[in-house]
């Protein structure tokens, strides 16, 4: 009963650096085994960084160097035992390494293994290079975001948690599939396909009016007011988003201005439209002499939407993410603890995560090498010294 | 659930869908494409995307709008007036054999009408609930409302969107244009659903899931929070205060949007090795071997000189040229699509990216598929356009749908 959702699962890990490893850590934290693999030959590029701490938390990890060819029989011994393999190389590295599908399943013929890189496995940009900033505008995300000056913007969210999110989805999709069909899968995913599958009602829109909405920054087309406005503070900006007539009388009551109050001048949004720069003005006088959080808890407590826009340090130092246990605390191998994210989600009527602080490489390699494979100790002293358990 | 190929990954799975907007619906259309058989719960007066403003339509004459039909093809339509008794034991009726609800009403919406999970769950034991709330419960902000623009404010994304500003008290942050925030929180909520219905194939028990929308958008700036957590301190939106590392948008290092003939290429040459590759590629300009770009460190503190030479060289080219000549020679960069350009795209052609699918008024529309190919189901499943308000309400209840 209080068996995680995830336990029996075993993932084996390849991917590095941030997309692939997020999604193992969802799975992690919900009770999978993932053993992440990689080599200080050439170590994950995220270790160095703070969100190395995040990306792996709840993983084991083990040193093997896949550049020596001794690595190779341990890694498909590793795989043999695993329900799901992941990678994310750049498309082609891993059959290159020997760890193509075809190969896989000859070990293990229900392997589900998931390749996730830039454009895809297959088509004529399979190999373009991709940083996870660039897909964002070659994905059509920037067509719709900016002020609708023209020039293009970062489109959107960063490319790869928003990866990580989907491709957790994907394979627990593959593996619930697997337990009523026995059958294994192989995912091949494409990053800018997933950014650009985000955008579909502007892709129809276009197709049925031959335009495109202009990219309105903060504004909204049905609503008015909605936008940001000026609070106590440097840079520090309260979003405000009036619903319906209800609330804009309200609204107008409470920041004094009774005179709109169920006047037949400004009871639609096309209306209220044509007055916005006399109502952001009043409404920018009401906000910049107050505190953001203060503007949210007021306008709320009426069930107008409001909230501060944030900077990351103040987004940390939110109390609603200590409340509700996203973020909490982890102990790290030297006793320091740090409070650092979870999941955003509940599972309410059963136990949902269990946290470790993120490994470093090899901690795991007895648990792994000794007694998962059950490699002679002799051996595993041999593999270490001739560098493949490295 | 059967494992025809026909029928996906989740040919057999039923899911009702009591939502609203973007997030819940685009949660079930995922299941829905990927087989699941989805029933879309509607108020008498409809989703609320149906009278999202679309260029070209009339949308409130139909309830049809880009937006409603981009999320919900490939579902049933069913009205249900939930202030009513008698649909309220319809609603009771197609709970008892469904595998998953996606929901995001309101907070207490559905304990008010005694239609919440302890309700439901009398008569199916195994049932999964999933419900999406802008905050999540038991916090200071459960009965809070968010929209995408909060969501994407409050959640510290919204910061990093335009980059450094002149004056960050006249220049306020954005948020991205579309419906990421709450698509986020769909996506999130798909997640969710899959390993609780692992938990229920595995040992029958079923489970509410609370998906919090405001930290599902906090996740996707986890590198930022851990950065926070460990010391660092957050980016600057001052313009002035910033080192040299960013333009049009970019997150980091050298990398930005040079101006072409035909639009706009995004390039990050930014290491030295892949810069001495671009370098040869604009067939070495005088001005790249100036002490002032010929490392990594210099590049970075001069920006904006090195973007005004670049610009000049990239005007007279095409987006596509120089992001293949580069691509050839491992740089990453890529031309900046807009709509029409991915629609012709040879790649995504090439990959089956866009399906088809035959619209009775609107004829026949491209739409995006599903990000991955899998081998061995095909999916997404055939798809139906979205239904008309209430037309499945004939099939579940004998009646006429409006």
């Amino acid at each position: 009963m209080n068996e995680l959702p995830l336990s029996g699962i075993r993932i084996i890990d390849f991917s590095w650096i941030i997309a692939g490893p997020t999604a193992a850590r969802h799975l992690a934290l919900m009770g999978a085994e993932v053993i992440k693999v990689g080599s200080s030959r050439r170590p994950d590029p995220s270790t160095k960084g703070s969100p190395y701490q995040v990306y792996n938390q709840s993983k084991e990890y083990c040193a093997l160097n896949l550049s020596n060819k001794d690595s190779k029989n341990i890694a498909i011994d590793l795989i043999s035992t695993a329900d799901v393999v992941i990678e994310n190389f750049a498309a082609g590295v891993f059959d290159r390494m020997g760890f193509d599908y075809e190969t896989l399943r000859e070990y293990r013929p229900d392997i589900i293994l998931l390749s996730s890189a830039g454009t895809g496995h297959t088509g004529p940009d399979k190999n373009f290079v991709a940083y996870g900033s660039l897909l964002q505008h070659y994905t059509g995300w920037n067509t719709i975001s900016g002020y609708g000056d023209g020039n293009p913007i970062k489109g959107g969210l960063w490319a790869d948690p928003w990866v990580g999110m989907e491709l957790s989805m994907i394979l627990m999709a593959a593996i619930n599939h697997r337990m009523e069909s026995g059958k294994g899968q192989y995912i091949d995913y494409s990053m800018a396909e997933s950014l650009t599958a985000s955008i579909s009602s502007s892709i129809l829109d276009y197709q049925i009016s031959g335009k495109l909405s202009e990219p309105n920054g903060n504004k909204s087309l049905n609503k008015y007011p909605h936008g940001l406005y000026k609070c106590l503070g440097t840079d520090k900006w309260v979003s405000i988003s009036i619903d319906n007539n209800i609330q804009w009388n309200e609204f107008c009551e409470l920041i004094n201005q009774v005179k709109w109050v169920n006047n037949s001048d400004f009871n639609t949004v096309e209306k209220r439209k044509l007055y916005e720069l006399e109502i952001d003005k009043v409404i920018n006088d009401w906000t910049k002499l107050q505190e953001d959080y203060d503007v949210m808890h007021i306008l709320q407590a009426i069930g107008i939407e409001a909230a501060p826009s944030l900077d990351i340090s103040r987004v940390y130092s939110d109390p609603s993410l200590y409340e509700s246990g996203f973020l909490s605390n982890h102990v790290f191998a030297d006793g320091t603890e740090k409070m650092l994210p979870t999941l955003p989600w509940n599972f309410t009527n059963i136990s949902d995560f269990e946290l470790s602080a993120a490994p470093n490489i090899g901690d795991s390699n007895e648990k792994i090498y000794l007694d998962l494979l059950g490699i002679d100790i002799k051996i595993y002293k041999d593999l270490i010294e001739k560098k493949v358990i490295y | 659930m059967d494992s025809d190929n026909a029928t996906g990954l989740l040919g057999g799975l039923k899911v009702l869908e009591l939502g609203s907007y973007v997030s819940a619906p685009y949660c079930a259309l995922t299941l829905a494409k990927l087989g699941a058989d989805v029933i879309k719960i509607e108020p008498p007066t409809g989703d609320e995307s149906r009278k999202e403003i679309t260029l070209g339509l009339n949308a409130n004459d139909k309830g049809i709008s880009s937006l409603f039909l981009s999320l919900n093809h490939n579902k049933k339509s069913v009205v249900l007036d939930l202030d009513i008794l008698e649909d309220q034991k319809r609603f009771l009726k197609l709970a008892e054999s469904t595998d998953i609800i996606v929901e995001n009403t309101p907070i207490e919406y559905l304990r008010k009408r005694n239609l919440d999970f302890d309700k439901l769950k009398e008569n199916n034991a195994s049932l999964i609930m999933i419900s999406i709330l802008p905050f999540g419960e038991g916090n200071a902000y459960s009965d809070y409302v968010a929209s995408d623009l909060s969501l994407f404010h409050m959640s510290g994304n919204a910061h990093g969107i335009i980059g450094p500003v002149k004056d960050p008290d006249t220049e306020p942050p954005l948020r991205a244009g579309g419906y990421q925030a709450d698509m986020v929180a769909g996506l999130t909520a798909t997640t969710a659903s899959m390993i609780a219905l692992h938990k229920k194939m595995k040992t029958g028990i079923g489970c509410h899931v609370i998906v919090s929308a405001f930290e599902a958008m906090v996740t996707m700036a986890i590198s930022g929070l851990a950065n926070t957590a460990f010391g660092k301190p957050h980016p600057t939106r001052k313009l002035q205060e910033q080192e040299g590392s960013s333009i049009g948008g970019m997150v980091s290092a050298i990398g930005g949007v040079l101006p072409c003939i035909d639009g706009f290429v995004a390039i990050s040459p930014r290491e030295d090795a892949q810069w001495e590759r671009w370098v040869e590629m604009m067939g070495h300009p005088d001005w790249a071997e100036d002490e002032r770009f010929n490392t990594r460190s210099a590049r970075e503190n001069n920006v904006e000189d090195l973007w005004v030479f670049l610009s000049e060289w990239s005007l007279t080219k095409s987006k596509y040229d120089i992001s293949r000549d580069g691509q050839n020679r491992r740089i990453p960069c890529f031309p900046v699509n807009t709509i029409e350009d991915l629609l012709r795209d040879s790649h995504l052609e090439y990959r089956e990216f866009f399906m088809n699918i035959e619209h009775p008024e609107l004829g026949l529309l491209k739409y995006p598929s599903l990000p991955y190919k899998l081998n061995n189901v095909t999916v997404p499943v055939p798809s139906r356009p979205a239904p008309n308000l209430g037309f499945h309400n004939k099939v579940f209840f004998n009646e006429t749908g409006s």
